[in-house]
């Protein structure tokens, strides 16, 4: 199969993922008694009855169920995404493309120190296999992957802002994403706080937005150092079983020049897919760590809107976040026949 | 006759070599866990966990749940403020992790909350298992139209962003157990169809299966009776690993608001406690937390553990 069939396929299966997505949040969110009257979310105190009957009528909220659907993705076709109750009524896209930058933030700077960290653990791990190095990254990488995020979000809060702050040291901040004081003093570019206050030229926006991800970040970093840790370690092993290697050392190599040379470039092309995967996951799954470090995302507002059954905005979320998912796991299948020649379609 | 007496012999000779071979297997699998230190830790943990779980009514008495006094909530007083210094107040009154909210001691809620966790743990992962292997098994050896239709549901379940599904589903169905059971679940099954369908794909060309079939044996009979047990061990470490991560994401439900009652003693539920006290009160999270920490790790080592022993491409 030629790759750019592969690449059509997949994308018209990514459409079908999607409108199952749609499918089961509408019927959950809007399909059972406990569900919140959708036409709440339009509603004010001013509104008087006659408006609530034309906002039923318009938006179909009296017809049975599969008809609401189509209501919805007539709406959604015709770009309304609805509004939210929430953030006063605003349209639901607004609400959430002013936020999302601030968990691409995140997520970023999450997914850079998770590679920072992961990599060398793995292959410290690899290359002293079942010595005492390997026992402690290993325990390293599985401590990771079994701490509740609030838990390891409040301690760090705990050591690196109430702690420090007491000691007299200086200390991190715990909350939001800039200090409040600077907030609204730099014009809204991409949206992302380190980004526009270089962009503004205003370093001390910058640094203070980096001051305040990296708690939040280095969070998400820990919880998921541990899977790429383990990859990098478990793909390490067997690329330094191949021929190829013993070739190497044979030839009288230096063991540093084979690993870094030689093993580190096969047994990275893993790694490679895991981190694409793992900024699509990151994103979809920082929502504790926003709420513990009151990180004004899109995560933290998906948890309110479950709270307070905002239907538009958790099928906006989540369609959203399913499309980024699909979509990178369709680019790092493709990649990864771009870094490894043996891969066919 | 003289044949058949040799054919037995032979057949005999193979038995016993099969089962010498068992036995060396055994012995290398035991010699690879114990040469694993955390390994050992781990299942040293887990055995702690599952006996504490087990005593827990006999170590403290299930009463005290119910039992409030907030003369003794000492995390919630203003002059709490260094936190050290009541704790030590707290270790003289023989409470040695603090005392929560309605006074209750906290090392007592958590022996209390274990039995609980664990069994919903397996619960959660036995549930996902049997979805696994109904619709994996199926999709992996049936294929065509039904594996196709079968993948293509669990990419959708697959596309959903994290714990987000998961609180939906809690939402909506109300707050009581089953439908926090049910919302863990709807997560998680779909590991395991892609799981065991990629292992009876595996197993469904090797030629002994062939031969099975050849020799005439039905379907069902072959799946059940040669291919998933064949395919046990990825399922067995899976299940391990995911009796931590489902710990995790249920407490984390808990944590988030989703219990249907405040003073259940539920690990993630003594942790949401703490929420709106953390400085002034760190053991409501902290131990906790901590106690959720050392179970999901217990069974991450356990896990990781047998996936070293257990694959035969590591044993080398």
């Amino acid at each position: 199969m030629k790759i750019y069939v592969y690449i059509i396929r997949r994308l018209i299966l990514m459409i079908f993922v999607l409108f199952g997505v749609s499918v089961i949040v509408f019927v959950l969110a809007r399909g059972f008694p406990s569900a919140l009257d959708p036409a709440a979310m339009y509603i004010t105190e001013h509104t008087t009855a006659e408006q609530y009957a034309k906002i039923v009528e318009d938006h179909g909220f009296n017809k049975p169920l599969y008809v609401q659907y189509f209501y919805w993705l007539q709406d959604v076709f015709g770009g309304d995404w609805g509004v939210s109750k929430w953030a006063a009524s605003q349209p639901t896209y607004k609400v959430f493309f002013d936020r999302f930058p601030y968990t691409v933030e995140l997520t970023v700077v999450a997914v850079l120190m998770t590679v920072a960290i992961g990599i060398p653990l793995g292959i410290i791990s690899a290359i002293r296999n079942n010595k005492i190095e390997d026992h402690v990254s290993r325990l390293i990488a599985l401590t990771g992957y079994s701490t509740p995020s609030y838990w390891m979000g409040y301690v760090l809060q705990l050591i690196f802002f109430y702690y420090f702050y007491m000691w007299g040291l200086p200390y991190l901040p715990n909350k939001g994403m800039v200090d409040e004081f600077l907030l609204g003093t730099i014009p809204r570019v991409s949206g992302v706080p380190i980004l526009d206050g270089l962009l503004a030229g205003n370093l001390t926006y910058a640094w203070s937005a980096l001051v305040h991800v990296l708690m939040p970040a280095f969070t998400l970093a820990f919880i998921s150092l541990g899977t790429l840790a383990r990859l990098i370690r478990a793909s390490m092993l067997e690329v330094m079983r191949q021929d190829y290697i013993i070739l190497a050392r044979s030839k009288g190599l230096a063991e540093r020049v084979v690993i870094y040379r030689h093993a580190m470039k096969n047994a990275l092309i893993p790694a490679v897919t895991l981190t694409g995967l793992l900024f699509a996951g990151l994103l979809g799954g920082a929502m504790i760590t926003e709420y513990v470090f009151t990180w004004p995302g899109v995560g933290r507002m998906s948890l309110q809107a479950v709270f307070q059954g905002d239907s538009n905005f958790l099928l906006l979320y989540s369609l959203v976040l399913a499309a980024i998912i699909v979509f990178t796991n369709l680019v790092v299948d493709v990649l990864y026949a771009f870094l490894d020649p043996r891969i066919k379609y | 006759m003289e044949v058949e007496k040799k054919e037995t012999q032979s057949k005999e000779t193979i038995r016993r070599s099969e089962r010498q071979a068992f036995i060396d297997n055994l012995k290398f699998s035991l010699y690879l866990l114990r040469k694993n230190p955390l390994v050992m830790a781990g299942i040293l943990m887990v055995v702690f966990f599952v006996v504490t779980a087990l005593l827990s009514h006999v170590l403290v008495d299930p009463a005290t749940a119910g039992v409030y006094d907030f003369s003794k909530n000492y995390g919630w007083s203003k002059d709490a403020w260094f936190q050290w210094g009541v704790q030590a107040r707290i270790i003289d009154e023989f409470h040695v992790f603090g005392t929560d909210g309605w006074g209750r001691d906290i090392l007592h809620m958590m022996i209390l909350a274990l039995p609980l966790d664990l069994s919903i743990a397996v619960a959660i992962v036995s549930g996902a298992v049997a979805f696994g292997v109904c619709l994996g098994a199926v999709a992996g050896f049936v294929g065509g139209k039904l594996d196709e239709a079968i993948l293509r549901i669990t990419d959708i379940f697959f596309a959903f962003p994290g714990l987000v599904l998961a609180m939906v589903f809690a939402a909506v169905f109300g707050r009581n157990m089953v439908s926090l059971v049910m919302a863990v679940l709807a997560v998680w099954w779909p590991v395991y169809v892609r799981l065991i369908r990629g292992q009876v794909l595996a197993e469904k060309e090797r030629a002994y299966i062939q031969a099975l079939k050849a020799a005439g044996l039905g379907r069902v009979r072959i799946l059940f009776r040669h291919i998933l047990p064949n395919t046990i061990y990825p399922i067995l470490v899976q299940a391990t690993l995911d009796l931590g991560g489902v710990i995790l994401t249920f407490s984390a439900l808990m944590f988030l608001g989703f219990s249907p009652n405040p003073a259940m003693p539920e690990l993630g539920n003594l942790a949401s406690d703490g929420i709106g006290h953390f400085f002034e009160a760190p053991w409501l999270i902290v131990f906790p937390g901590l106690a959720i920490l050392t179970i999901a790790l217990a069974f991450n080592l356990l896990g990781d553990g047998l996936r070293d022993v257990l694959d035969p491409r590591l044993r080398r």
